[in-house]
């Protein structure tokens, strides 16, 4: 296997760390030498040559070659059979409805969310249950880090260059999570998304910070979606009233509910996009009657229909937390669920 | 003991961006403005406007807009901005 990237040879492993943090490669944690042994077993493992293209950045016509794909992968810590889940996340990503140069670039300061479905979740030890949204495991966090590293190094989306963001928020470290599929009354997120059944697949979002909620005082299903509501109409209001993508995010002490009153996937959603509503006139009571005008009395939904709510089932089994993660900017980035390790371009034998 | 690593970086990549080259003036010119489509760009354009046609001598200032503020800008309007003889795209935050 011939590997292109320049070459550069350190005295230790502590050597390294600083020859990374001195250039800007890092994320200001350490990282993995990606050595050209640990490249090629990503590669390996993947079954792509180096020079596979796994597409071109639009804006700044930038190559995602696997081999950068794989160096990045292995700095953030990434063993090769997590790797084919890295380059389906920038398959994903690569695709137009997501917009990943606005997505990144904006100072709004989304990151990019990753939802793990199918059968991989099991194979690299994901765990979508305790602490579901923060460092649960190996493959998850490192998963997610490799993605930010690969926008930092390839696509120059290191913070005060091209991602202009004015905060951020924690989820640019690693925004990644297997959904609990074990412990779940619905098909999965990625089936729902037209995935078939025992496929593994990941969905990417350009999503905002989750944003934490709590009710454990109700086993109604409209009582415990009011509470999620309540929080993407504050969304609505502080941040950004424009109808997008949102998650949430139900624990199973919350899907017991659901599952018990026999409410489907579609059923929550309906729920969510008939209720989640504000007036634009709302605005006038967090400061920002300015722009009002004259669309006081103008209605926005939440999500431009049902279909734009991720449900995702996540989280430990005690405890009514859930959480909301908003959009970064109503519809300009769109969710992308894209199957892992599959080839769309290959054709049958006998083609 | 020596470790020898890869470069993560795009390397070659950013070699094929340059700067585009300069007019020698700007009097008699036709130059393209180009905004992002937030509205702040509309007071900066339009003092930036003038100070293009009285200062500099610009013979006509072409104003266009994005449709979507986060995304590349259409077709049409790259193929349009063909014909000027500068163009100067900008963002209003």
């Amino acid at each position: 296997m011939t590997l292109v990237s320049k070459r550069y040879e350190v005295a230790d492993i502590l050597a390294a760390q600083e020859f990374c943090h001195s250039r800007n490669w890092t994320d200001g944690l350490p990282v993995v030498p990606p050595t050209p042994e640990a490249v090629e077993a990503c590669l390996d493992w993947a079954l792509l040559p180096a020079e596979h293209l796994v597409g071109v950045e639009p804006v700044r016509e930038r190559a995602v070659t696997a081999e950068k794909l794989a160096v990045n992968a292995v700095m953030a810590g990434c063993l090769p059979m997590y790797f084919p889940v890295v380059v389906a996340a920038f398959t994903a990503m690569l695709e137009e409805p997501f917009l990943m140069h606005g997505a990144t670039a904006s100072t709004g300061g989304c990151a990019v969310l990753t939802i793990i479905n199918g059968p991989v979740r099991n194979e690299l030890g994901m765990d979508g249950t305790f602490n579901a949204l923060a460092a649960s495991d190996r493959a998850t966090t490192c998963i997610g880090r490799a993605i930010r590293l690969v926008l930092c190094n390839l696509l120059d989306a290191r913070p005060g260059d091209v991602d202009r963001s004015t905060l951020g928020h924690p989820g640019k470290f690693s925004y990644c999570l297997a959904e609990d599929e074990e412990h779940m009354p619905w098909p999965s997120l990625a089936e729902d998304r037209g995935i078939p059944s025992g496929t593994s697949a990941l969905t990417v979002m350009a999503a905002g910070a989750p944003r934490q909620v709590m009710n454990e005082w109700t086993t109604h299903p409209e009582e415990i979606l009011d509470t999620f509501v309540a929080e993407m109409k504050a969304n609505m209001r502080h941040y950004s009233i424009w109808p997008g993508n949102y998650a949430i995010v139900l624990p199973p002490q919350l899907r017991a509910h659901f599952a018990k009153a026999g409410w489907s996937r579609r059923d929550i959603a309906q729920y969510v996009f008939d209720h989640a509503r504000i007036y634009r006139r709302e605005w006038i009571d967090v400061g920002k009657a300015a722009v009002v005008g004259r669309h006081g009395d103008q209605q926005y939904a939440a999500i431009p229909d049902p279909e734009h709510l991720l449900i995702i089932a996540a989280g430990g089994p005690a405890g009514g937390f859930g959480a909301v993660i908003p959009p970064w900017l109503g519809q300009k980035s769109k969710a992308v669920t894209v199957a892992i390790g599959a080839c769309v371009d290959c054709a049958p034998p006998d083609a | 003991m020596p470790i020898e690593m890869l470069d993560p970086t795009h390397e070659a990549d950013a070699a094929r961006f340059t700067l585009a080259s300069r007019l020698p003036a700007l009097a008699g010119k036709t130059v393209g403005v180009i905004s992002n489509g937030k509205r702040n760009t509309s007071p900066f354009f339009d003092a930036f406007e003038h100070a293009l046609v009285e200062t500099h001598g610009v013979t006509d200032v072409v104003r266009r807009t994005k449709s979507n503020y986060s995304a590349p800008a259409d077709a049409n309007l790259v193929e349009e901005a063909r014909t000027w003889d500068a163009l100067i795209a900008g963002i209003g935050d």
